[in-house]
């Protein structure tokens, strides 16, 4: 049972994952390859605060975010600065500069020893979440909250307006829309949420090094979401219970541990490359809810 | 006068590090509620010129004034809002996005643009996006008539629509922006075939007569400029070398000679 509670949190954290990059990538056409890097701030930001204070959940919640947040301001001047393919290798640099340092300022960080022993988090700062059911309860609630909040912001003006910068920039900055604005925005949305689950993982793992950040899983968050669909948000829930649940599926083949994580790696570029032939708008495409 | 271009100076450096000059000094005067045509061999710089004036190109010299006000070196989002509404070249609608969303991220109301006003003002911006429909309806029956078919294909993807099509409801969308005032248009009728370019000449002629607007446009179709402006300005060696009445323009010699090539 506690397996099967597991498989369901990672999907919860997922989902908010690839949710979190939809939002840029599948919504205003800005495709970020630093979607980890925004996890682990978050991870370690989380750790920090779990570490030093007792804080209740919603307020840890808050200021995971609006920190993390605050480093998505780094990106966003890229995308003002950097156009089209140019964009998208800054935030590759973005992505690897932040895991260097994550793994190299161990003053801070601990590198590559992480830090273990991370606190649980405190519902109301009193109750604390007890093991795997708690987590799952905890992950499951946050999940479907960032369902509902990214479906609104998709039928909302800002989803609207977002999709017509997708199109067409020039226009849109033509028809009075400071697009500048929007990107700074949607950033760091994206970034918050990805914090947010750094959060999540790091105090359910109860340790966090930076080996869960890589250019690795940046590509995983973002193979996830051409998997499943951009633009809308079943794509993105549907891409994430496929690539936390594929791996797991591997396990009932009985194939060795080392033969089974490099099949995995095969079966993701072949499901993308799949889907990107047969149905290049992914799994459930833009016009899905 | 609705918009003075003050002696407009803009050069480019190119690949081999040469200065190349392309507007020298433009002076032009753009009459209130009236349309003037500007008209240029390719490559004077009109479109650079409309690039100037709503703030896509801003590092030139000189000054642009709009309604008695310096704009020059603000940025085009502002340009837009204080009411200079912009058609593109070649650019359509946003094909991702219905004909009816087209018209409603045009309006200049930004309600619930922002995603942090959307938790906490839901019915605020339920009102204003039903006021945006309402208006876009309104326009397309002002524009097309009361039975048009639009008004029955306001859910329809606008990359739906053909290039023509597209042109047309690209000028409505115009329209959206309340604050508008001057519409700069660049090339409408290009690529458009003559059925719809009798219905933009009829449309620009409506935004002119009934809302009062001015318009400044950029067209090689001289039959269509003869029947539509009534002041033409001619734009060549970076400078506007003739402005007046279209007929005056037109049938100046030197025009003919240089750039209608008679």
């Amino acid at each position: 049972m506690e397996y099967i509670l597991h498989i369901v949190i990672m999907i919860c954290i997922y989902m908010v994952l690839v949710l979190s990059a939809n939002l840029p990538v599948g919504m205003a056409n800005l495709l970020t390859m630093c979607q980890a890097a925004f996890y682990g701030i978050g991870a370690y930001i989380g750790t920090f605060f779990l570490m030093q204070f007792d804080l209740p959940f919603i307020l840890l919640a808050i200021l995971v975010m609006g920190f993390t947040g605050l480093f998505s301001m780094i990106v966003s001047y890229a995308s003002v600065k950097l156009k089209n393919d140019y964009f998208i290798l800054g935030t590759l640099g973005f992505q690897m500069i932040a895991y260097t340092i994550l793994y190299n300022w161990t003053d801070v960080t601990r590198g590559p020893y992480g830090i273990p022993g991370i606190p649980t988090i405190k519902l109301f700062g009193i109750v604390e979440l007890e093991g795997v059911v708690g987590y799952c309860v905890l992950a499951l609630a946050v999940a479907i909250v960032s369902i509902w909040l990214f479906r609104m912001i998709k039928s909302s003006p800002f989803g609207r307006v977002l999709k017509a910068m997708r199109s067409d920039e020039l226009s849109v900055r033509a028809l009075g829309r400071n697009t500048t604005l929007l990107k700074v925005q949607t950033f760091f949305i994206s970034a918050a949420f990805s914090g947010l689950a750094g959060l999540i993982y790091s105090s359910y793992v109860s340790y966090v090094d930076p080996t869960s950040f890589t250019l690795d899983e940046s590509i995983f968050i973002i193979t996830a979401l051409f998997i499943g669909g951009i633009g809308n948000v079943k794509g993105p829930v549907l891409g994430a219970v496929f690539v936390v649940i594929l791996p797991e599926l591997l396990r009932f083949v009985g194939l060795p541990d080392a033969v089974a994580a490099n099949l995995r790696q095969i079966i993701y570029g072949v499901a993308l490359v799949v889907v990107m032939f047969v149905r290049p708008q992914g799994l459930l495409g833009e016009n899905s809810k | 006068m609705i918009l003075n271009l003050k002696h407009i100076e803009l050069s480019f450096t190119n690949s081999s590090r040469e200065v190349f000059n392309l507007l020298n000094g433009v002076d032009l005067a753009v009459p209130k509620g009236k349309i003037t045509a500007l008209v240029g061999g390719n490559g004077t710089g009109k479109t650079t010129l409309f690039n100037v004036i709503s703030g896509f190109q801003r590092d030139y010299k000189g000054k642009v004034v709009f309604e008695g006000k310096d704009i020059a070196g603000k940025s085009a989002h502002k340009i837009a809002r204080l009411g200079i509404g912009r058609l593109f070249q070649g650019r359509q609608l946003m094909g991702n996005l219905t004909i009816l969303e087209n018209m409603m991220v045009a309006s200049e109301s930004r309600a619930g643009e922002s995603p942090f006003t959307l938790l906490f003002h839901p019915q605020k911006i339920t009102r204003k996006e039903e006021e945006k429909k309402n208006k876009a309806i309104q326009i397309f029956k002002d524009l097309f008539g009361e039975d048009c078919k639009y008004l029955e294909m306001l859910d329809c993807k606008a990359s739906d629509l053909s290039y023509g099509e597209q042109r047309l409801i690209a000028i409505a969308r115009l329209l959206m922006n309340a604050e508008t005032k001057l519409l700069l248009l660049d090339e409408p009728t290009a690529g458009v075939n003559p059925v719809y370019i009798e219905t933009i000449r009829n449309m620009i002629r409506k935004m002119v007569k009934e809302r009062g607007l001015s318009v400044l446009l950029i067209e090689h179709n001289m039959h269509f400029v003869r029947e539509i402006a009534d002041c033409c300005a001619y734009l060549d060696d970076g400078v506007i070398e003739k402005f007046g009445t279209t007929s005056q323009v037109l049938d100046d010699k030197e025009v003919r000679n240089s750039y209608l090539g008679l």
